[in-house]
């Protein structure tokens, strides 16, 4: 891309975000429209270079721009009428008075009007349905709160939490509002789909997509309702088609990423993306070509990349090039800081991390998004007193944030003060019901409180908001384990295995199942693949021994005999460090080697056991007496 | 027709009626746009309507207006009120003269032949002629009789007793050459048009005393009967043997013997059998085509209404369908035959075509689509839609409530309650209590569950018509809506108490026993409401729904073949059907019903519960004949319509595992424990899934490895670029890490490792 061109693109950027942060926000869809001024003003002082292209371009651009508003008032095509019904809606939407903004819509035609209504409905069942969460959630917390108290009935919460969820479920379904008026997202659906089916049918005959933002927002709608129904594939269907008239609705590209549940299905998604995604454009606008409205060039293909691979461990490379393209465009855009800082704390890399963040806090400090992820971050490197500072920080910014919430129960959690981190945790989701790392997060803390029903229920929320939560998935499969459902464990270790393959743990804790179901076979492909994944000897000294003596069981004694070396010739590794398993291995290798007679071998075995428990070394003892007699 | 200028004919009932009621100006405003007007017709109309009005009167009054056998003639009279009225008071002087001269001349000779109906009402000519006869005067009658379309008998009355009183034109023209007995007469019906039954009963009682003449004394009868004197006024009409004599005085005398409860003595009056059914020719000569309603099928009527009364229903049913065949204008026998649900839907349509519209002519059209939008709504429905269309098209009627009622029973019966309930809204603004439309909105109400809009209504009911069977019924419903059987119980007897037609109030009376379980209750309660409405299959359907309850197959399959009969269009039916053989493991059969089932909603509205139902049973047909792909298809479609549902979950999950997809199974079925944690063959089917999941050979192919491989092509570059970035940092964190890493090996769950620091 030459010179001109590249300015091009940045001066069409500029003015596609211009124009979507002042639609999104006639609309309400308010975080959009918050995103797309923010990525507005992150992009930098316009370029006062003074190239030929460049003194065209601003005029150019103002040309165009008057065109563009010409056309847009002609697209909008409010009539009076409707414009001033459209104030009204928008003043009530405000107020939230949700039900009122539908009452007075409800003959509405145009397609924007029709969204607002359809939205408002949508909000205000959401809103009524919340309701009924909030009741949850708070009843929960008492008898919770009780039970901790008394560690006894911790069967009784399980089952408890579990009637208060099916209740809560079951009245997804529909809201009567007792005067024979129902709403439920079944009957919002099929109002907007004999819509759309209307405006296409009207629509194609005259062959002009007369509303873009208005077909955009529709659909958008809907995949929000087919999402909401757990209809994954036609709600990405419909955020693809509303992405297709209106690329700039940064929410709708969220929502996207929300329906991918699998790495494999995100690389389909982004080769769809690559390949058959069109954006519509005006046709009837020639004004010189709007870059934004071709795929390889459309900014926001490029920022929903980095998301869905930051989310789902796409290659790092990949990752890293797409952040330093974009930040050649945007130098201040705090989310891209962000998105970088996250995808080094998915790659482990907690300094770097750790670092990003606190760039990101100086350029917007004010800036809640993510900063829970930093505030784990600290909790995970001890750094106590930062993460007291971050907590009083946020705290004055605004307490009733659910980030704000979840740093501060991460704080009292790194206190050591359980309840109250759960307490912070409830009110997190209290705030925000989508808010899936709370939930894991109190089923940690709840494993802490050994209430494991509790914690069980808090991880099944977390996987049902959110089916990519590895660590919520990892979290049920340990809580089975410890109540000795192995079946069930098993499942779920291997659910969060499926997200995260190339992760040791994953494979040790799916082998350590396996041993205990006595399926050894497949115990064993557990833990060679684990050894494979692993970088760290103080761990494998323990994959080994499983491995050993799962061959030991299987009457292997060659591949055993092969682990239990290999086990006790990790200690080099670990600068001659004896641990439990290396100690075990030498013992089952003096005993094997004083039986098959190689008792100089045995000897140098059982005589190398210093540490270990009592027995262990009264054994070795025995076995190095008995040889040095037989040797 | 007759000739008016002869002085010796007395002008018929018809004529008469028709003057009296307000209907006149009613039909010149329908608008027909097939109406065939005469030339001369149209003239004459627009004399009085534009400036010439005065003298058109003054012409028509001197008795030679040329129009006058034309304005005579019914079609005239329906066409234009001001030509009848301009013209009708040209016979109205004629009469006055004639009658007496009449009915004195021969009292006593040819009594039958003079009290025909015609001569029964003959003396009210005068007043009623007089009514309408003003009615040019002021230009009321314009756009009054347009907006009494729709209002009823009595508001009919009173407006033409409003331009009596308002407008009194040149009585004393009539006056002065009436006798006195005539003025009396005229003072009797005005007093009776008026319900001063007080006044017409002294005045009648006078006249009949001076003299002594039948036709006086049945009009005496008839303020007796008005006034709910039923006994005097049977009194009066045996007195003369009057009722032996003329048949109209004996329908009065059935009427009021039917008022009095006495239904073995008005059975005995109006005769068991039709006796006019093979003579209807020459029944009666003078019920003219023109005219009102032939006093046969008034009859037929009131003998259909004794037999209903009496539970002989299968007597009752062929009493009215031959009352609405003798005449087509007989509204009240054919709406008693649907709404009393005596014939089946079928049974209608044939009724609806053997009907003859043919003496309605220009109207006939019109009437017979409003009878077409009266039948089930189950068949032929192209049809009906068809009827509606040119009503509202053709004859301005889209808003009247027949209409509308037409509009809320079909969507009533598609199930499409949400619509319905609007639609019933909108009509009820209009006529706030109408009570062709209430117990359908109650209904509606009920399905939508909206208790807060039963509540008010059932109080507003309760308040003004509290002897109204619907009252009650609303009450119940209420508390059926809010679970109060027993409550509701009590009123749904109340309200088929007060309206043992009632067949809805019937119905939810056998329901709340239904609901409570007591099957012997409501396999009574539901065949009595078999036996009581033969024309609706629902009871039966619950019959054998009763049955299926307690798995007496044999006797339910009975029942639904009954039912089947009556209606085979119900999809609930169909459905119920497509269950009772899929328990009699009767699977093709099964689908059969059900796809029909299907069908039958085809157009129904996607949220409504019957359809999920529907698909929910098909779906476990296809279960059970081992289409899984289908089934799976099917629940699918539920669940998208119906939302989350524990047994469709376990089933798909059952089916997942069937078909070898372990891990939709297995999500399936936790779903479906999520919704149902007591759902013991969800569990089974799941530790059964999961001792499957762990006995998988983790090999290339499964699922895990694949996945795993997948990820293993950037493994290389990954690790890496991980331990490069590892290297890179300071000794320091790498200590830490693996301190961390170290903490995992207890309980951590993920790398944050959050809590674990803790338990050191």
């Amino acid at each position: 891309m030459d010179e001109e061109s590249q300015l091009k693109l940045i001066q069409d950027i500029r003015r596609n975000l211009r124009r979507a942060s002042q639609d999104l926000s006639k609309w309400k869809l308010y975080k959009s429209a918050k995103w797309a001024a923010e990525a507005l003003c992150g992009m930098g002082p316009p370029s006062t270079a003074t190239l030929e292209p460049v003194d065209e371009s601003p005029l150019r651009n103002r040309a165009s721009k008057g065109k563009n508003m010409e056309e847009e008032r002609k697209k909008k095509s409010l009539s009076e009428d409707e414009h001033d019904l459209y104030l009204l809606a928008s003043s009530l939407f405000d107020c939230k008075e949700f039900d009122r903004c539908t009452y007075f819509l409800k003959d509405v035609t145009n397609p924007c009007l029709m969204f607002l209504k359809l939205y408002s409905q949508f909000l205000s069942w959401d809103k009524k349905t919340q309701e009924s969460l909030e009741s949850v959630l708070t009843t929960g917390k008492l008898s919770k709160n009780s039970s901790n108290n008394n560690g006894m009935s911790v069967t009784g919460i399980g089952e408890d939490t579990m009637s208060e969820r099916r209740r809560e479920k079951q009245s997804h379904g529909v809201v009567t509002m007792e005067d024979g008026h129902q709403s439920s997202i079944a009957i919002i659906l099929m109002e907007l789909n004999s819509y759309l089916d209307d405006v296409l049918g009207t629509n194609e005959k005259k062959e002009e997509s007369q509303d873009r933002l208005g077909l955009g927002l529709l659909y958008y709608l809907k995949g929000i309702l087919l999402q909401n129904d757990n209809n994954k594939s036609q709600a990405m269907g419909a955020f693809l088609k509303s992405l297709s008239y209106y690329s700039f609705n940064w929410s709708c590209w969220v929502e996207l990423l929300d329906c991918v549940t699998r790495a494999d299905e995100s690389m389909l998604l982004l080769t769809h993306i690559n390949d058959k995604f069109t954006l519509i454009s005006d046709h009837k606008e020639d004004y010189d070509y709007d870059t934004q409205n071709i795929v390889q060039y459309n900014v926001m293909t490029k920022f929903f990349k980095l998301a869905i691979s930051q989310d789902l461990n796409g290659n790092i490379d990949e990752l890293m090039e797409i952040i330093e393209a974009l930040l050649v465009i945007f130098p201040n855009f705090a989310y891209i800081k962000a998105q970088n800082a996250l995808v080094n704390y998915h790659y482990m890399d907690y300094v770097n991390s750790e670092n990003l963040f606190e760039q990101v806090v100086k350029m917007d400090p004010y800036r809640l998004d993510d900063l829970d992820t930093y505030s784990n971050i600290l909790y995970v490197m001890q750094k106590h007193s930062k993460l007291a500072y971050l907590a009083q920080f946020v705290a004055q910014i605004d307490k009733f944030r659910s980030e704000t919430c979840c740093i501060m129960a991460n704080y009292y959690s790194a206190r050591q003060e359980h309840e109250k981190s759960i307490m912070y945790f409830r009110r997190a989701l209290t705030l925000n019901k989508k808010c899936t790392s709370a939930w894991t997060l109190m089923g940690h803390e709840f494993v802490e409180l050994k209430n494991s029903h509790a914690a069980i229920e808090c991880y099944r929320r977390a996987v049902d908001i959110n089916v990519r939560d590895f660590k919520a998935w990892y979290g049920l499969g340990q809580a089975y384990e410890v109540l000795d459902m192995h079946l069930y464990s098993l499942y779920y270790f291997q659910k969060a295995c499926t997200l995260k393959p190339l992760d040791r743990r994953m494979w040790q804790a799916l082998g350590t199942c396996y041993t205990k179901i006595g399926n050894k076979t497949e115990a064993i492909k557990c833990f060679e693949r684990a050894i494979q994944l692993s970088g760290n000897a103080d761990q494998d000294t323990t994959l080994m021994y499983n491995l050993a003596k799962l061959y030991d069981q299987l009457n292997d004694a060659a591949n055993c005999k092969q682990y239990m070396i290999r086990c006790v010739n990790m200690e080099a590794q670990m600068d001659g460090q004896q641990t439990d398993e290396t100690i075990k291995a030498r013992l089952w290798l003096a005993r094997w080697e004083s039986k098959n007679g190689n008792y100089e071998i045995a000897y140098n075995y059982a005589a190398s056991i210093t540490n270990g428990t009592a027995a262990e070394v009264e054994e070795a003892r025995f076995i190095a007496k008995n040889c040095q007699k037989l040797m | 027709m007759r000739n008016p200028t002869s002085p010796n004919q007395t002008p018929s009932q018809h004529n008469s009626t028709i003057a009296i009621s307000p209907f006149v100006g009613n039909r010149t405003r329908s608008r027909l746009p097939t109406h065939r007007i005469h030339p001369a017709t149209n003239a004459q109309r627009e004399n009085p309507l534009s400036n010439q009005l005065n003298q058109s009167w003054n012409r028509t009054v001197s008795g030679q207006s040329p129009y006058r056998s034309l304005a005579n003639s019914p079609l005239v009279q329906k066409t234009n009120p001001s030509i009848i009225t301009a013209s009708l008071t040209t016979p109205h002087q004629k009469n006055t003269g004639t009658i007496p001269t009449n009915l004195n001349a021969n009292p006593n000779s040819s009594l039958l032949a003079s009290l025909s109906k015609g001569n029964v009402f003959g003396s009210t000519i005068s007043s009623s002629l007089r009514k309408v006869s003003i009615q040019p005067n002021s230009n009321i009658p314009e756009t009054n009789t347009k907006d009494e379309n729709m209002s009823n008998e009595i508001n009919k009355a009173t407006t033409t007793t409003l331009t009596t009183n308002t407008t009194i034109v040149s009585p004393e023209i009539d006056l002065s050459e009436l006798t006195s007995i005539e003025r009396l007469r005229l003072w009797r019906h005005d007093a009776l048009m008026q319900h001063m039954y007080r006044t017409a009963e002294y005045i009648g009682n006078k006249i009949y005393t001076i003299t002594e003449d039948p036709n006086d004394a049945f009009w005496l009868a008839q303020v007796y009967y008005n006034n709910n004197e039923f006994i005097r006024a049977i009194d009066l009409l045996t007195k003369d043997n009057l009722e032996s004599l003329n048949i109209i005085c004996r329908y009065l005398m059935g009427l009021c013997l039917f008022k009095l409860q006495r239904y073995d003595d008005a059975l005995d009056v109006v005769d068991e059998l039709n006796p006019f059914s093979d003579s209807k020719q020459d029944s009666d000569p003078t019920i003219a085509p023109d005219g009102g309603i032939k006093v046969e099928s008034s009859l037929c009527y009131l003998r259909g209404l004794i037999f209903a009364a009496q539970n002989n229903l299968k007597k009752a049913k062929t009493a009215f369908k031959e009352a609405v065949l003798v005449d087509v204008k007989n509204y009240e026998a054919f709406e008693s035959l649907i709404s009393k649900n005596l014939i089946s839907p079928e049974e209608e349509w044939d009724l609806l075509l053997s009907l003859d519209f043919s003496t309605l002519g220009d109207n006939e059209e019109m009437i017979r689509y409003l009878y077409t939008l009266n039948v089930s709504k189950y068949i032929h429905q192209d049809v009906s839609k068809t009827a509606k269309q040119s009503l509202s098209d053709e004859y301005g009627l889209s808003n009247n409530i027949d209409i509308l009622r037409y509009q809320i029973e079909t969507l009533y019966s598609q199930c499409k309650f949400s619509e319905c309930l609007e639609a019933c809204e909108k009509a009820l603004d209009g006529d706030e209590y109408n009570p062709t439309i209430l117990p359908t909105y109650i209904s509606c109400l009920y399905e939508q569950n909206g208790k807060n809009k039963l509540f008010l209504l059932s109080h507003n009911l309760a308040e003004k018509f509290p002897k109204s069977a619907i009252t009650w019924f609303s009450v119940a419903t209420y508390y059926m809506a809010i679970e109060d059987v027993p409550k509701a119980r009590k009123y749904f007897s109340k309200a088929s108490i007060l309206d043992p037609s009632f067949s809805a109030a019937w119905l939810g009376f056998a329901h709340t026993y239904g609901l409570e379980g007591e099957h012997d209750q409501a396999l009574s309660a539901y065949a009595t409401a078999a036996r009581f409405f033969p024309g609706i299959h629902v009871p039966n359907l619950f019959l054998g729904m009763e049955y299926m309850a307690t798995n007496t197959l044999s006797l339910a399959e009975e029942y639904f073949t009954l039912a089947y009969d009556t209606c085979r269009y119900d999809p609930l039916l169909l459905n119920e059907m497509g269950v009772m053989y899929f328990k009699k493991n009767e699977l093709e059969k099964s689908k059969r019903y059900l796809k029909k089932a299907l069908e039958a909603v085809r157009n129904s509205s996607g949220t409504s519960t019957i359809v999920i139902s529907i698909q929910m049973n098909l779906a476990h047909t296809y279960r059970k004949l081992g289409e899984y792909e289908r089934a799976i298809k099917c629940f699918k479609l539920v669940l998208e319509e119906a939302g989350k549902d524990a047994e469709v979950y376990c089933a798909l999950g059952f089916l997942y595992l069937k078909t070898k997809r372990l891990g939709k199974a297995i999500d399936y079925l936790h779903e479906s424990l999520a919704l149902k944690p007591s759902n013991t063959s969800a569990q089974e089917l799941l530790l059964h899934a999961l001792e499957l999941n762990a006995s998988i050979v983790l090999d290339e192919n499964h699922p895990l490895v694949m996945n795993a491989e997948l990820y293993s092509n950037n493994e290389d570059k990954l690790i890496q670029k991980k331990r490069g970035n590892i290297s890179s940092t300071e000794a320091a964190s790498m200590s830490k890490k693996m301190k961390m890493n170290g903490d995992m090996r207890r309980l951590s769950p993920d790398e944050d490792g959050d809590e674990e620091m803790d338990i050191e």
